[in-house]
């Protein structure tokens, strides 16, 4: 019994040497160069799987290199990760996907390095960066032409509205409110007096200056324009913005009074509590497996100065700490990933809006489209998308229109005082940026 | 105890029965085991605690450059004036955090301890089964706070959640839990209350149980009511555990900080948020480090002298057991 026993072990090591050796010997051939990439998880999805599925088939078509993804939280996670790392002198990523408002804060802190040689050294040199939807750049180059990120997981808030409530309103329920006034009458017949259905939901917490730059770049001025040390929180369009959005809750009551949460928000809809959203395009795959009704995807309503949104999400940046080589081979996963058949099959696992042009003359996207049309909303809404409110020290800006945003929200500020102070402030933050 | 280790007959029996030469060697032995015994934990509070305080108070006295290229400043006591200057960014947020903070610990430290005590009390008795029920309160004590707050995210949604759809029921108003400027601070002291009255109640527990049966013999030969022997003696000799307790609770509810992640983050407008929470949205910007370790600092000494207080005042007034 004993004897039989250490047979097997014997079999069992000699096996696993062998194994050993066979790997040893088949590193020795080909010698890849490991390649450390971060992701965080913001949407729903197998992320994880689906990431992994692509570096599976990046480092077979590439021997030479194995990228490695590391799942490392939100990407407020990713980013304390390297800037622990970095500072600490220690090996970050090689490559990463971080917001894409967080590019001047990596470029103040010289965690980055530009793409602009390894995008001019590559194939597709001169129709790369053109093939890009020219919303997404905004966030991804700095006023002196240079290429910090390549878009990557982008998306954009879209208005979510529920095609069996507006017929039961006696509303056309074929088309979205086309601006706001039509959106305030439309909210008017859907609201419930006795609280059971709401006309609108505009979430609140969080970011709210997100949602908000809708409304801001359709009365005509953005929160941000080009250059990284300068908002434009209290401009007379803006106040007469914010006054509207503030009455949906007040004066209007077509929307639930106080900060909206931004997890719940979904739910709401596709429990027909909230009979219209505002909402990333991200959450489309998940709402349309949870509504139980027609789904109707609009742009967000026009201001008085035409449609208008944000872009949101995330950029891939290559890190200044990773050696050379590193760098180059970074690149190439870049471009891997940003190829229009991945950002395809990433848009249909996840929902974002592929960021390539051409990416929606693949069949996969084409099938998409056919199948559920409110994916192709996003897309054409982007002619009409603005910057996202990215600055020096964005995180701190984007913090400070919220709650600019919310003192008035609760009553404690009327909009013109609560944006005065709001600029106030910020104005004082980017002082200290020359440029 | 200290006094047979440092015998040295003990801490090194060889040295008795060695030569005269080896007696400077065993006097010297006899001076630094005490040093040597102390040093790993020495090093690890010097690594993790001494060494980031040191550093929380020099790095407040500093104010970086917002970029790599612009070298970091000593600026003295700026850092802690912009805190609770009203046209900076910083200053208008954190005298708010600041007041919020001393609420949340004013209110959730008594009523949790209020809460733990009568607890404890209530599951000291023998009874079938007593143990299920004094698992049930301590149950919340081992689950993960996030994990906890992201339950009571569900609990709180507005239109969905358990409470209003509960409250709407019986016909009672319902509220925006989390999004109000009223509710939402209570809606996260509940989590902390139900999160943290477990682990008091447990320390109670144990010490109701070695409190000496002669003293309630005592008194039930005198006739003491309930009343009286729970005033007059189960409190009193209580005292050293409620002092215990009452710092415990309190330097856990200056910590606190986990639920308001998955509960608000802080809305509306700063006016749910705290202290800890605050550093930790702050931290990331470059330009902000010198305002985070003057925030810790501030949070450091709000301790201390919570804590100096108890032990230096209270504590005189407390009942040990001999």
């Amino acid at each position: 019994m004993l004897g039989k026993r250490l047979h097997h072990i014997a079999i069992a090591a000699t096996t696993t040497s062998m194994l050993l050796s066979g790997l040893v010997a088949h590193a020795q051939t080909v010698t890849p160069l490991e390649i450390k990439f971060y992701y965080p998880t913001a949407v729903g999805g197998p992320i994880a799987k689906v990431l992994a599925g692509f570096a599976d088939d990046f480092n077979t078509a590439n021997p030479d290199v194995h990228v490695t993804p590391v799942y490392a939280g939100g990407y407020k996670d990713i980013y304390t990760a390297i800037d622990t790392q970095v500072k600490g002198g220690g090996a970050g990523p090689d490559v990463a996907i971080l917001l894409s408002t967080d590019m001047n804060s990596l470029i103040d802190n010289d965690y980055i390095v530009p793409l602009d040689s390894f995008i001019k050294s590559s194939k597709e040199a001169d129709t790369y960066l053109k093939d890009f939807f020219p919303a997404f750049l905004l966030n991804s180059q700095t006023t002196d032409g240079q290429t910090w990120g390549a878009p990557f997981q982008r998306s954009t808030p879209v208005l979510y509205y529920n095609q069996d409530l507006f017929k039961a309103a006696g509303l056309d329920s074929s088309k979205a409110p086309a601006n706001l006034d039509e959106l305030l009458a439309d909210a008017k017949a859907l609201t419930k007096a006795d609280g059971s259905q709401w006309g609108i939901e505009i979430p609140s917490d969080g970011f709210p200056y997100w949602l908000f730059q809708g409304f801001a770049i359709g009365a005509g001025q953005n929160l941000v324009g080009d250059a990284p040390n300068k908002v434009f929180f209290n401009t007379p369009s803006t106040v007469s913005a914010l006054q509207y959005f503030i009455d949906l809750q007040g004066k209007n009551a077509v929307m639930p009074k106080g900060v909206i949460q931004w997890n719940n928000t979904p739910a709401d809809f596709t429990s027909g509590k909230a009979a219209m959203i505002y909402y990333t395009t991200g959450g489309l795959t998940n709402i349309l497996a949870n509504a139980k009704f027609g789904v109707g995807v609009g742009f967000l309503p026009a201001g008085t100065k035409g449609f208008g949104a944000p872009t949101g999400g995330g950029n891939l940046y290559i890190l200044k700490s990773s050696p050379t080589a590193n760098q180059a081979a970074s690149w190439r996963w870049i471009e891997y990933l940003t190829s229009p058949q991945k950002q395809a099959d990433w848009t249909v696992a996840t929902g974002y809006i592929a960021a390539r042009q051409t990416a929606w003359d693949t069949d996969t996207l084409k099938q998409l489209i056919a199948a559920h049309p409110q994916y192709g909303v996003a897309r054409d809404q982007l002619k009409y998308a603005g910057k996202e409110l990215g600055t020096h020290q964005g995180a701190d800006l984007q913090q400070l229109f919220g709650r600019a945003l919310q003192s008035a929200l609760t009553g404690d500020k009327t909009p013109q005082q609560a944006l005065d102070d709001a600029q106030a402030a910020a104005d004082k933050i980017l002082a200290n940026y020359p440029n | 105890m200290s006094s047979i280790m440092l015998d040295p007959s003990t801490a090194d029996s060889s040295a008795t029965s060695a030569t005269i030469g080896l007696t400077h060697g065993a006097r010297l032995r006899r001076v630094l085991l005490p040093y040597l015994l102390i040093l790993p934990t020495f090093l690890f509070i010097a690594t993790f605690t001494l060494w980031p305080t040191v550093s929380a108070v020099i790095n407040s006295t500093i104010k970086p450059g917002v970029t790599v290229k612009i070298a970091p400043r000593f600026v003295g006591l700026d850092n802690f004036r912009d805190l609770f200057d009203n046209s900076t960014d910083i200053g208008q947020s954190f005298p708010r955090i600041l007041k919020n903070t001393l609420l949340f610990v004013a209110v959730t430290v008594p009523i949790s301890m209020a809460l733990a005590f009568f607890l404890a009390l209530g599951l000291n008795r023998k009874l079938r089964g007593i143990g299920l029920f004094r698992f049930a309160f301590f149950y919340p004590v081992l689950m993960p706070m996030i994990g906890a707050a992201s339950i009571f995210a569900f609990i709180y949604a507005d239109n969905i959640g358990l409470a209003n759809v509960v409250a709407h029921s019986f016909a009672l108003p319902t509220h925006p839990w989390i999004g109000d400027a009223f509710w939402t601070p209570i809606a996260i002291m509940i989590v902390a209350l139900w999160k943290q009255s477990g682990f008091y109640m447990i320390i109670y527990l144990a010490a109701l149980q070695s409190l000496p049966a002669d003293v309630y013999e005592a008194a039930d030969l005198d006739g003491a009511s309930g009343w009286v022997k729970l005033w007059h003696i189960t409190w009193p000799l209580l005292s050293s555990t409620t002092i215990f307790v009452l710092v415990a609770a309190a330097t856990n509810a200056f910590q606190m900080v986990d639920q308001l992640y998955a509960l608000g983050q802080g809305v509306p407008d700063d006016k749910s948020n705290l202290l800890l929470y605050f550093i930790f949205q702050k931290f990331n910007e470059r330009a902000n480090s010198g305002y985070v370790n003057a925030i810790t600092v501030v949070l450091l000494l709000l301790l201390a002298c919570f804590t100096v207080f108890n032990f230096a005042v209270l504590d005189r007034q407390a009942y040990y057991e001999a």
